[in-house]
């Protein structure tokens, strides 16, 4: 029309979600859980910056790592923190692993019609002193596992962990078996080549690498001072520890 | 309008000069009309422990209830205005839901009290126009009785909306006698079988009728089986062994 | 010999079409086709042409080759990049190479880039787009050093600094910046290797190794991976199976050696 209305119906459409791309996995041992995340924040075939944190540490025991759409992830983190620190002024403790998970669940589902548009994986150590990952789906379906992969290169690095990790599809030599849980220095190097293949295959994955390691309280930290690039994050040395390693990944 | 020196008791929400809520002092003192209540904690658990006045011969005395589950491992006995603890109670026990839905976990015992006297403390308030949700303090006094990762805990709370944490407590008419007779026997390595004779023996010792297993009720909380109260083939167990 | 039963005529062969679209509406997709993200470049220099290219190949967000070869034959002093589906860049330069071939055979000189130029944009005018081919063309005539870009479409352009692919913008910024008339050849080479490694680092559509080829009237030198920025790392761990990790269910071992004997019979065959 002239007047600048329109005589049939408009439809417009707004898509508030997108995909930022990179990768997270989590591995648990019997007394160590380790967590890890590329730094490769992407929109399309552009790289918005080869140093956007992943995974975060949310106490001493307990870290998180999420993927998918990263303002959604970054404002999701930001609201565990602040739920957690609420929590430790009404209960005079840290939350306890199991008790994330649950506050994560109940927090992606209150977001049940307008989701996060985020997968997460939450690591750490459980009351009883073992290790122990949680996956999450957008909308709050949760379960503890030994392993899990998530994000762009999933489908390239969880098939790798089955056989890695839970010996799929590898029979057992005679008279022996499969360890429940593998040590700390093979885990890692499992967590590195993981980022290293998946760089080489998927164009989403690359620059940095972010491995943190949370060690039940009363592990010793032997294995992990000589790693090169590591760092403490504790607060106290007394109890459950958490360590960051960062690795370069390649960058085309 | 000019408020003369005695209509300071009137408000809910007007301290006196001296800074005194009189209403609020006025609810402390109806705990004192209600039936002495006694909580004990020993390493093994807690016992409460109440008084039923049975005021007529045709009064049902299993439907006086004065011992409630808040949730599996907490729950409490009440003095004064007993209807009064059935919103605190409510209230607690939809906290303690809450905290499970959200946490997966069992709820600390101060953290169910903080809520239940953050509820006490909601008289007078209003928001703009609207009618203040609860026009008057509690009149009733709780002990609550629960075992947490801290073991097992035993708080009272008041009208005030402050509460404090004991080792042995006693509520009610007959308090000051039972409070001192705890303060006497109570050690603390106490079995959860000697608090419960404590408990039943300071009863005694305070009411007016004689001690059967229809005009008392006992409860317990242990880290193995949580609130219980106990029956009355129970209760008459413990009562023979006094 | 007997004559096919059904005429088939030469070039494309549209006989799916109709198939194709009734199940794309139906929600089966058509399969994705290797594409090359890509950065190719290339640019003009004091005596001749430098091209440029990556040498990744992707299907949506996977590497599907590490290391292919951008930069594709047309004749000897003719060379193109492609941009866009792998096999449309493969055979319509093969096929134009092709052409170029026959024609210079025809007249007996040496080829023109306008001719190949051309016969590219007339293909792809011809096919609507629909063959998904963006080129960079280059190389050394009679008239001279010639460098152009060819779309998908059959538009031309023919600039002293062409760049295209997903990586254009990158490596556009890097010529932009850097470029400068009549340059030494070890300058325009340094030049497109940036150029292209902007591309590579920059461009998730790009990446791995540089391809170079430096097109002058005498000779045309083509450097396959002339830098490699992104080796592959080493292995933390090493992946080796023991032998038996694999279950089998039965085994069945037969022979595949036949010996045979062969008799003699008759006379030999008459060879005089």
């Amino acid at each position: 029309m002239p007047d600048g209305s329109f005589s049939h119906p408009q439809q417009r459409q707004f898509n508030p979600y997108s995909d930022n791309g990179g990768t997270i996995l989590a591995i648990a041992g019997a007394d160590f859980t380790v967590i890890a995340g590329d730094t490769r924040q992407s929109e399309g075939y552009s790289i918005q910056t080869r140093y956007a944190p992943k995974v975060f540490r949310l106490t001493d025991r307990a870290v998180l790592a999420v993927n998918g759409f990263a303002a959604d992830g970054n404002m999701f983190v930001k609201k565990v923190k602040q739920r957690l620190e609420w929590y430790r002024h009404a209960h005079a403790k840290d939350m306890p692993l199991r008790a994330i998970a649950r506050l994560i669940q109940t927090m992606l589902y209150a977001q049940r019609f307008f989701p996060y548009y985020v997968y997460n994986i939450l690591g750490g150590i459980e009351e009883d002193g073992s290790g122990a990952v949680y996956s999450f789906d957008p909308v709050g379906s949760y379960e503890r596992e030994a392993c899990r992969a998530a994000g762009a290169a999933q489908s390239l690095v969880q098939p790798f962990l089955d056989n890695q990790i839970y010996f799929k599809n590898q029979a057992a030599a005679p008279n022996q078996s499969h360890p429940a849980h593998l040590p700390l220095p093979d885990v890692l190097s499992i967590v590195i080549d993981s980022f290293t293949s998946a760089t080489e295959r998927h164009i989403e994955v690359g620059d940095g690498l972010e491995i943190y390691v949370v060690l039940a309280k009363g592990r010793s930290a032997q294995g992990l001072e000589g790693a090169r690039g590591i760092q403490e994050l504790s607060t106290k040395s007394d109890g459950d520890r958490v360590f960051v390693i960062r690795r370069e990944l390649k960058k085309d | 309008m000019f408020l003369t020196r005695s209509e300071y008791d009137r408000g809910v929400n007007t301290f006196s000069p001296e800074g005194r809520l009189f209403q609020v002092e006025y609810a402390i003192e109806a705990i004192k009309l209600g039936s002495t209540t006694v909580g004990v904690r020993t390493p093994e658990g807690v016992v409460l422990g109440v008084e039923k006045r049975v005021q007529s011969p045709l009064l049902e005395s299993s439907s006086i209830e004065k011992i409630m589950e808040i949730d599996a491992h907490l729950g409490c006995a009440m003095s004064g205005l007993t209807a009064d603890a059935r919103t605190m109670v409510d209230h607690a026990r939809v906290t303690a839901q809450n905290h499970a839905f959200t946490y997966d976990e069992r709820i600390r015992i101060e953290s169910a009290t903080q809520a239940v006297c953050d509820l006490a403390l909601r008289f007078g308030e209003s928001v703009h126009d609207e009618e203040a949700l609860m026009s008057r303090p509690f009149g009733v006094a709780l002990l609550i009785a629960g075992v947490d990762e801290g073991g097992p805990q035993l708080f009272h709370t008041d009208p005030s909306g402050t509460f404090v944490r004991y080792d042995a407590k006693a509520i009610g008419s007959g308090s000051e006698a039972a409070q001192s007779e705890l303060q006497d026997k109570w050690h603390s390595q106490m079995t959860l079988r000697e608090a419960h004779l404590l408990t039943l023996r300071v009863l005694k010792q305070v009411m007016e009728e004689k001690l059967d297993q229809h005009n008392v009720q006992l409860a317990q909380v242990t880290p193995s089986k949580g609130f219980e109260i106990l029956d009355e083939v129970k209760l008459k167990e413990i009562i023979d062994a006094m | 010999m007997a004559a096919a039963s059904v005429y088939t005529p030469a070039g494309f062969d549209f006989s799916n079409e109709v198939r194709n679209s009734f199940l794309t509406e139906r929600g089966i997709p058509l399969p994705k086709a290797t594409s090359t993200g890509t950065t190719i470049v290339g640019c003009l220099f004091k005596d001749g042409i430098v091209l440029g290219a990556d040498t990744r190949a992707t299907e949506g967000p996977i590497v599907a080759d590490k290391n292919c070869e951008k930069i594709h034959y047309i004749s000897e002093s003719i060379r193109c990049c492609g941009a866009g589906t792998a096999a449309d860049t493969e055979f319509t330069t093969a096929l134009i190479s092709s052409n170029i071939e026959l024609h210079a055979l025809t007249t007996g000189r040496k080829p023109r880039v306008v001719t190949a130029m051309t016969m590219l944009k007339q293909m792809l005018f011809q096919y609507q787009g629909q063959i998904g081919a963006a080129l960079v063309l280059g190389g050394v005539d009679a008239t001279g050093p010639h460098l152009f870009t060819i779309h998908p479409h059959g538009s031309t352009d023919k600039l002293p600094y062409v760049t295209m692919g997903s990586g254009s913008l990158a490596a556009m910024a890097v010529f932009e910046n850097g470029w400068r008339p009549n340059m030494e050849r070890a300058e325009a080479l340094e030049l497109v290797t940036a150029a292209v490694s902007a591309g590579i680092f920059n461009d998730l559509g790009s990446g791995s190794n540089v391809d170079a080829c430096v097109i002058t009237a005498t000779h045309t030198e083509m450097l396959r991976n002339f830098v490699k920025p992104n080796e592959r790392v080493q292995k933390e761990r090493s992946y080796t199976f023991r032998r038996g990790t694999t279950k089998f269910k039965k085994e069945d071992i037969r022979s595949l050696v036949v010996s045979e004997d062969v008799i003699h019979t008759g006379e030999a065959m008459d060879t005089s």
